[in-house]
């Protein structure tokens, strides 16, 4: 009795669809925005735990500077920002 | 990384003393200074961080205006260390108040030396910083006893009152009061290597500061010998632990001229602008000038290892330093306008 023939990857390749293609990498591309929001609010959150350390200490001292610190403690937004921006950019 | 590997506390509390030595009055008020008068000069110090003392001040002392800014000052420079103790985290407490425990043989040192000399307890008051563990309290039952024994009874139990005991055990006289300031000056340089060396973290860079603080003393120290042609016993005088090795300080007194003995302590001097100071002392200079001198060098020396370890104990005692630095040139300017000092001679000995 004769084995059933296998497809070889060629043949399995060539069986895709173009739709088929772009749905398998939906989920690649929701890794990877996960990965660039995480790392971008993580290295925001210890940026700005230094500089909010700080701002308190400096505020303390002086009150008058709590609205210059406030704006150097939200400076390291930016980072999460740009996180988010490729995030969507790589969703969307 | 520094930055973040720091813990909040340490971050915190150093951001407040850098804004803290910020306010202290910089070089060009000091100079502003010594063109006023000493009713002049309580008003300017009133506007600044001696207001809340100045204030206290003018309605409790009886005495005159220097009195009233020497106390101000005393007090002020208490209430900040004090403050100190309070703000620094849990790791850098125990340096912290290891180091003001200085005040404590210093205050002790002046109610001994001024009831030897039989000076009033309200004028011996003026000077003393109760910044240590020796509060206002105690000090003010120490003035309160009428002679050196009865001071030094009233001291035993606290922590250096063995040292008072065996030097004071030969008869108290004024050799006994200088060999006294000598050995608590190595006592708490002793007690500081102690605290530095505990395992505590950041120990390191508190023993690096103390090596520094301990050879700049012992240089200080060789200039006077040389000043007062002293040849004694040298050992006795120098402070152990530091750098440069008391053996070595010993040779370096030995040697006569004073350009040789220059290049020799360049040669152990380990930093550069040390090298540059004492280039600049080799020609003959008064012994305060000296000082003086060799103080801006470890201010200066201060200040940049606080830049180099951002976190750490130094911007703490890089700011205890600069303050103690800002009251010592404040009472010499109220002191000299007081006798009539000329303008010029005065700020010679001002450490700006």
């Amino acid at each position: 009795m004769a084995l059933p023939i296998e497809p070889t990857a060629v043949q399995t390749l060539a069986a895709l669809t173009p739709d088929l293609i772009k749905a398998s990498q939906v989920g690649t591309k929701a890794i990877a925005a996960s990965i660039a929001i995480s790392t971008t609010a993580a290295s925001t959150a210890l940026a700005e735990y230094a500089i909010g350390t700080a701002a308190v200490g400096a505020t303390a001292e002086k009150p008058e500077v709590f609205g210059s610190v406030l704006i150097l403690t939200v400076i390291p937004e930016t980072i999460v920002i740009f996180g988010l921006v490729v995030a969507l950019l790589l969703i969307i | 990384m520094a930055l973040v590997s720091a813990p909040g506390s340490y971050i915190y509390v150093c951001t407040r003393l850098r804004v803290r030595r910020s306010s202290l009055l910089p070089r060009e008020e000091l100079l502003r200074m010594l063109n006023m008068e000493l009713s002049e000069i309580i008003r300017f110090i009133g506007e600044t961080g001696y207001k809340k003392e100045i204030g206290e001040l003018s309605t409790l002392c009886a005495g005159t205006d220097l009195d009233l800014i020497e106390m101000a000052l005393s007090w002020n420079m208490a209430k900040e260390f004090h403050k100190i103790l309070e703000i620094v985290p849990e790791g850098l407490h125990g340096f912290a108040s290891a180091y003001l425990r200085r005040w404590d043989f210093q205050n002790v040192i002046n109610i001994l030396r001024g009831k030897a000399q039989g000076m009033k307890a309200g004028k011996i008051k003026e000077v003393l910083i109760p910044a240590g563990d020796l509060d206002r309290e105690f000090l003010d039952r120490l003035l309160t006893e009428d002679s050196v024994e009865k001071v030094v009874a009233a001291l035993s139990g606290v922590r250096f009152s063995h040292i008072i005991e065996g030097i004071f055990a030969a008869g108290i006289t004024d050799a006994s009061l200088m060999t006294l300031e000598n050995e608590l000056i190595k006592n708490y340089y002793e007690d500081l290597a102690i605290v530095a060396g505990s395992g505590v973290k950041g120990g390191e860079i508190f023993l690096d500061w103390l090596r520094m603080e301990i050879d700049f003393k012992n240089i200080q120290n060789l200039f006077r010998l040389r000043e007062y042609k002293e040849k004694g016993d040298i050992l006795s005088l120098m402070i152990p632990k530091g750098g440069i090795p008391v053996a070595d300080l010993v040779r370096l007194n030995g040697i006569e001229a004073r350009g040789e003995f220059i290049d020799a302590l360049k040669k152990k001097a380990g930093f550069e602008p040390l090298q540059a100071a004492l280039e600049d002392l080799r020609k003959e200079r008064p012994i305060h000038e000296i000082e003086i001198a060799l103080t801006r060098v470890l201010l200066h020396q201060m200040s940049f290892m606080s830049k180099m370890h951002p976190f750490s104990i130094y911007p703490i005692l890089s700011y205890l330093e600069e303050k103690k630095y800002e009251v010592a040139n404040l009472r010499t300017i109220a002191r000299g306008k007081k006798v009539n000092i000329p303008t010029e001679e005065i700020k010679r000995y001002l450490v700006i």
